[in-house]
């Protein structure tokens, strides 16, 4: 039997370190992922400090309550503890962006054949990121890039459930308007394979 | 992906399909754990802060088969010595022998201490072994195969009881004991470890170069890591023995063997 993260934080409560360590492995990935394209280069002292400030207060973690967004809003605290000051912080996220935008550039080391997007839309999808408001590239980034549901999302961001839905749907109207924009040849000149705005759904994706 | 904004999906795949491009590094998702516990490890919550080294738990399950408890800072130590990227391969790799956590790592590092010659725990009674014996709360054992010892020593804490003898084929060779009942002893990072027969009982025998750290009481305080050569850990009526020296696996078992209590 796996144990559920409400146990193994039930374990961590009582001391027990080999719960501590499954809870943090678990979660190092995301909150890591979350550390580098929202904080930036201080992603990886972010994370420790919130898993340690997590550890500490395990006491106040709620029963029966997911442990993910609980553990995501105590990195992005830690973000925001970081950069008080609120241009230091716009600063900061750009710099994440900055750092991020690079590797979505960069197609991956795989076969390119292999690659779920072609080169071309690869560029155009971190264009149109780039062009974005800041909140909705990082509404994008979370919901998407990062994989996370629209609770972890707003316990990242800080904003209500609400914000994050409308802002992402705004965000992605935004990014395929600029996209359709983008490919000058019309419908099929995106991607290559799929059509702007993905009427036809022929482009295979995957994230399932 | 049920729930994706009207019109999207394409839009939403691909975005999802660039996912993989901010995946963090092996190395830094592997850092993470280690720096957590060491942090954890630097930063007590309790008042027991002892020389800046908590307690935040109790590794016990760690070793679930002895079920001992065992101070997070033991293994805060030996995390910070070897450089263990993973705390997921030092759970699947730590096993704990009759008091001694060993952790099988590729190699030792080379940056080590160099292989030094087998020095005794800081002690405070040097002396014969009737001398010091009671010092000590279990039944000590004298290998005949070696004879009287040339030094005995009870660590400081009393916990450990060590002999040492000038070998003319092996050089120094030492002897620690103490009761493998009890939560610490000393931990050991090797590159691989041998399971033997030693008077019908189990032993390890460590072939190869190994860091150890000597974690003498419960309150973390720690000797400096050293490369130790051959050694060969064994258990005898619950007491733990450890015999280092330039010994061939044969003669170690043999001097192991040959053992028997003093009272």
């Amino acid at each position: 039997m796996i144990p559920t993260d409400a146990q193994l934080v039930g374990r961590a409560q009582a001391g027990d370190v080999e719960a501590l360590c499954e809870l943090v492995e678990r979660h190092r990935v995301v909150a890591l992922r979350v550390g580098y394209t929202i904080v930036g280069d201080e992603a990886e002292d972010v994370v420790q400090e919130a898993f340690v400030k997590a550890y500490a207060s395990l006491d106040r973690f709620r029963d029966g309550a997911p442990f993910r967004p609980w553990l995501l809003r105590i990195v992005a605290n830690e973000l925001r503890n970081l950069h008080r000051a609120a241009g230091r912080r716009a600063a900061r996220e750009r710099s994440a962006w900055q750092r991020t935008e690079p590797l979505l550039a960069l197609p991956p080391d795989e076969d390119p054949a292999a690659a779920a997007l072609s080169g071309e839309r690869r560029v155009e999808l971190v264009r149109g990121l780039a062009a974005l408001s800041e909140v909705h590239r990082q509404v994008v980034t979370c919901r998407y890039l990062l994989d996370l549901d629209e609770a972890e999302t707003a316990a990242v961001l800080g904003w209500p459930v609400g914000t994050v839905k409308s802002r992402l749907h705004r965000a992605l109207g935004r990014l395929s308007a600029a996209l359709a924009e983008a490919g000058p040849g019309g419908a099929g000149g995106v991607g290559g394979v799929g059509g702007v705005g993905g009427a036809d759904g022929a482009e295979v994706g995957r994230g399932a | 992906m049920a729930r994706e904004p009207d019109g999207f999906d394409v839009l939403v795949s691909d975005l999802r399909a660039l996912a993989p491009a901010v995946e963090p590094g092996a190395a830094e998702v592997d850092a993470v754990t280690a720096a957590v516990l060491a942090r954890l490890g630097a930063a007590p919550p309790a008042p027991e802060r002892a020389r800046g080294r908590a307690l935040p738990g109790d590794v016990a399950a760690w070793f679930a088969r002895r079920r001992r408890r065992l101070a997070v800072a033991l293994v805060v130590v030996l995390l910070a010595l070897t450089g263990v990227p993973a705390v997921r391969a030092a759970v699947a790799d730590w096993f704990g022998f009759a008091g001694v956590k060993v952790k099988l790592t590729p190699e030792p590092r080379s940056s080590s201490s160099p292989l030094a010659t087998p020095s005794p725990p800081p002690s405070v009674a040097p002396g014969r072994l009737a001398a010091v014996r009671h010092l000590v709360a279990f039944v000590p054992r004298l290998p005949a195969a070696l004879g009287p010892p040339d030094g005995v020593e009870v660590s400081a804490d009393r916990k450990v009881l060590s002999m040492s003898w000038n070998d003319p084929a092996a050089g120094v060779v030492r002897l620690d004991e103490f009761d493998g009942g009890l939560d610490y002893g000393f931990a050991k990072t090797a590159p691989g470890a041998e399971y033997l027969d030693v008077g019908g009982n189990g032993g390890l025998w460590f072939e190869r170069p190994h860091e150890v750290v000597w974690l003498l009481g419960g309150t973390s305080r720690h000797d400096p890591p050293r490369l130790a050569g051959h050694t060969l850990i064994w258990e005898q009526g619950g007491t733990t023995l450890r015999l280092e020296g330039d010994l061939t696996r044969e003669r170690a078992v043999a001097i192991a063997e040959s053992a028997v209590p003093v009272f």
